[in-house]
């Protein structure tokens, strides 16, 4: 049994055809996700039972079962109702795509808000006390005092998550699309060489992780800048 | 919801084998990722080097990948080592069971590395030191005092790889394991309701995670009962 | 030394604070006149901190009134900030916002609460750093000064909202001792020019030769109030006796 580089070099530009997919799924998914996790933070942070409960019970169903099910529920699931096939939605959520876009920005929103929420209570309560003190109002405080400071704080957190969610987009492989996942077990079902193909493809995300630690850790650093003694 | 009936068998079953799974990848990972921390943390630059190499393959791969790749790699390999013995065979089958928990566990062990790494440094050095001066063995002293620090440090995150575990098990039925995802996939060709059937996935899974995290929530109150208030 | 007007600026009332179960103030009795100088001491726990941080709302009172310069304190929003326009705190943490420049720091609250324009704002500022003598530092970021310079700056941004008292809890607690005189210095200028102060602090050397009255505080009461003189020489009760000998043995 060999290693048949001849056929990593057939298969690997076929696979990166699909990057495009995957970049879309991810940064659609990421920033739906991110807007989501900050309605879900307000909510979580409003004091208003109404609010928190809700958002709670959202971040600990989505957050306590796999991405896979959620995938399964919006795509296959969904179809089910009636209503959902006749909304103004159904162009978008008959399509593998729209669905796994949805489902991922549902789940990724559920980790991100507990993350901000880490950043938020992480904020010194002393400096939000002196911003109190010089009469400064709640709206105020939270958004020149809370918010950058609690930014640079998930940071770290949140940028794990993002390579999750770089992650997860290879499961839209599972229903049809044609991701860099989903090219890939095409061929193998073909080629019957799942250490070249698969193996290649890891590096390929591999590679891609490496992209985004590298782009966070400026970001970081450009965000931490006035944490440095010097 | 009468559609339901006469899968709650099926679907009992089907639980059973997360549960299976579950203890089984556990086990493993944490012996993945025991052994990763200690080859981190010794003295060989060697083992240093396989087991960063280790954390950072299996965090930048995807799990679906792993799983895909364990299946069908390790059935070509014992497809090949078996028709060594007989020309006949045509495939060599590996259960699914195997190949997907050996790979969940291998993932959540890269995760599980750094975690028992972090516990083991954070043991405090004067804990050590005071065994040693008292006359205990390096053995003595893992056991007696090294552990007992070093688990309850790693328990919040160590909770949330045993979560990644529960979840991960659903991808297992990608490969054919025939737990709750799989029960629904047949449920839906009979039934026609593939949302119900997936929510009735959704909410075992739930409870899973419920009782995880109830457990870890026990266990870290057990392991504060001798070291809250003697700070 | 200014001589304090008659106008009352603070005036505490029959001032309970109850933290759960735990009586932090009991029966509080205080009233300050414009330009007075006070000086609160007492072992930890006696509620200095809690008593001073009641004048500004940070923590709320359970029964009796606080009223500054006219404005009854109640939970009304519009009362809270319009008490917190005319008091300034400084912390013993300091508190400064790490993610601003010095000049930031001082500008901000400027901009935010009374509506300054940022030129207006920026020029009280420098003004202020220039009084605390640190301008020099206006670019740079908190963590990088020393812990004496980031409490001038924290007093100089006080400062700059204007407020007509200063409240000061155990600003030098905080600080290295080779640091402690650098601000104690910006204290006493401030004093000498007539900033009405209430001042929680265990600097006695401090207290002596700018205070108009020192209260001590004991187990949440207001045990003793007098003039320095009097309350060094001729302390009254036996628990301010046994404090003063703890502090002022070394």
């Amino acid at each position: 049994m060999s290693f048949d580089l001849q056929l990593i070099v057939e298969s690997l530009p076929v696979m990166l055809m699909g990057i495009g997919i995957t970049f879309k799924l991810l940064v659609i998914s990421g920033v739906l996700g991110l807007l989501l996790a900050i309605c879900l933070l307000l909510m979580r942070i409003s004091g208003l039972w109404y609010l928190n409960i809700p958002a709670q019970i959202y971040i600990y169903v989505f957050r306590g079962t796999p991405i896979l099910v959620q995938i399964f529920i919006v795509y296959y699931g969904l179809p089910q109702f009636e209503s959902v096939r006749e909304s103004i939605f159904w162009p978008i959520l008959r399509e593998p795509t729209g669905c796994a876009i949805l489902a991922l920005s549902l789940n990724t929103g559920a980790y991100v808000s507990e993350i901000l929420r880490g950043g938020v209570l992480g904020v010194d309560k002393g400096v939000l006390e002196a911003g109190s003190a010089l009469g400064m109002s709640a709206h105020q405080k939270f958004i020149y005092i809370t918010t950058p400071i609690a930014t640079r704080l998930a940071l770290p957190a949140y940028s794990n998550d993002v390579i999750s969610l770089l992650k997860s987009t290879a499961l839209a492989s599972t229903i049809t699309i044609a991701d860099m996942t989903g090219i890939a077990r095409t061929i193998v079902a073909d080629t019957y060489a799942p250490y070249e193909i698969f193996i290649s493809l890891a590096v390929v995300y591999m590679i891609f992780t490496f992209g985004l630690q590298k782009l966070f850790g400026i970001i970081e650093g450009y965000l931490g800048q006035y944490t440095k003694r010097e | 919801m009468d559609v339901l009936a006469g899968w709650w068998d099926d679907y009992f079953w089907g639980a059973v084998v997360v549960g299976k799974v579950f203890f089984c990848s556990l086990a493993l990972m944490i012996i993945f990722g025991l052994l990763g921390a200690m080859a981190k943390l010794s003295n060989s630059r060697v083992a240093q080097k396989i087991a960063g190499a280790y954390t950072v393959v299996f965090r930048g791969t995807p799990e679906i990948l792993v799983v895909l790749l364990l299946y069908f790699g390790s059935a070509v390999v014992l497809t090949a080592i078996a028709q060594v013995f007989n020309p006949e065979i045509k495939f060599v089958d590996v259960p699914p069971f195997w190949a997907g928990t050996i790979a969940i566990s291998i993932i959540v062990g890269s995760y599980a590395t750094e975690t028992f790494r972090g516990a083991f440094l954070g043991v405090h050095p004067g804990s050590i030191e005071a065994a040693r001066a008292l006359g205990m063995s390096d053995l003595q002293t893992f056991v007696y005092v090294r552990i007992p620090e070093m688990w309850r440090l790693a328990l919040p995150p160590f909770g949330n790889h045993m979560l990644s575990l529960v979840k991960d098990t659903a991808l297992i039925s990608i490969i054919g394991l025939n737990e709750t995802m799989f029960v629904a996939k047949q449920a839906i060709t009979v039934t026609g309701k593939p949302f119900t059937m997936y929510i009735v996935v959704g909410a075992i899974y739930l409870g899973f995670s419920t009782v995880v995290t109830l457990f870890v929530m026990g266990a870290e109150k057990f392991g504060e009962r001798t070291t809250v208030g003697a700070k | 030394m200014s001589i304090p007007e008659n106008r009352p600026l603070i005036q505490m009332q029959n001032v309970n604070k109850f933290f759960g179960d735990f009586q932090a103030l009991k029966n509080v009795n205080l009233e300050v006149r414009k330009g007075e100088r006070i000086v609160v001491c007492g072992p930890s726990g006696s509620g200095k901190s809690t008593m001073i941080r009641c004048i500004n709302r940070l923590e709320e009172h359970t029964d009796g009134h606080i009223v500054i310069d006219g404005n009854t304190l109640t939970d009304k929003v519009k009362d809270i900030n319009a008490v917190r326009r005319e008091v300034g705190m400084v912390f013993q943490n300091f508190n400064l916002f790490p993610h601003m420049t010095i000049v930031k720091n001082l500008m901000i609250a400027q901009q935010l609460v009374r509506n300054t324009s940022k030129n207006d704002a920026r020029e009280t500022a420098m003004f202020y750093l220039e009084r605390v003598k640190i301008p020099e530092q206006a670019q740079k970021y908190p963590i990088q000064l020393s812990g004496g310079q980031q409490q001038r700056v924290a007093i100089a941004r006080a400062l700059c909202m204007k407020p007509e008292i200063m409240l000061f809890d155990e600003p030098t607690s905080a600080l290295d001792p080779e640091m402690i005189n650098e601000v104690l210095e910006v204290m006493v200028d401030l004093a000498k020019e007539g900033m009405t102060m209430i001042c929680v602090t265990h600097e006695m050397g401090f207290a002596r030769s700018v205070a108009d009255r020192i209260i001590f505080m004991d187990l949440g009461e207001i045990v003793e109030e007098a003039a320095p003189e009097e309350f060094f020489d001729n302390p009254k009760s036996e628990r301010t006796k046994k404090f003063l000998s703890q502090i002022l043995s070394h």
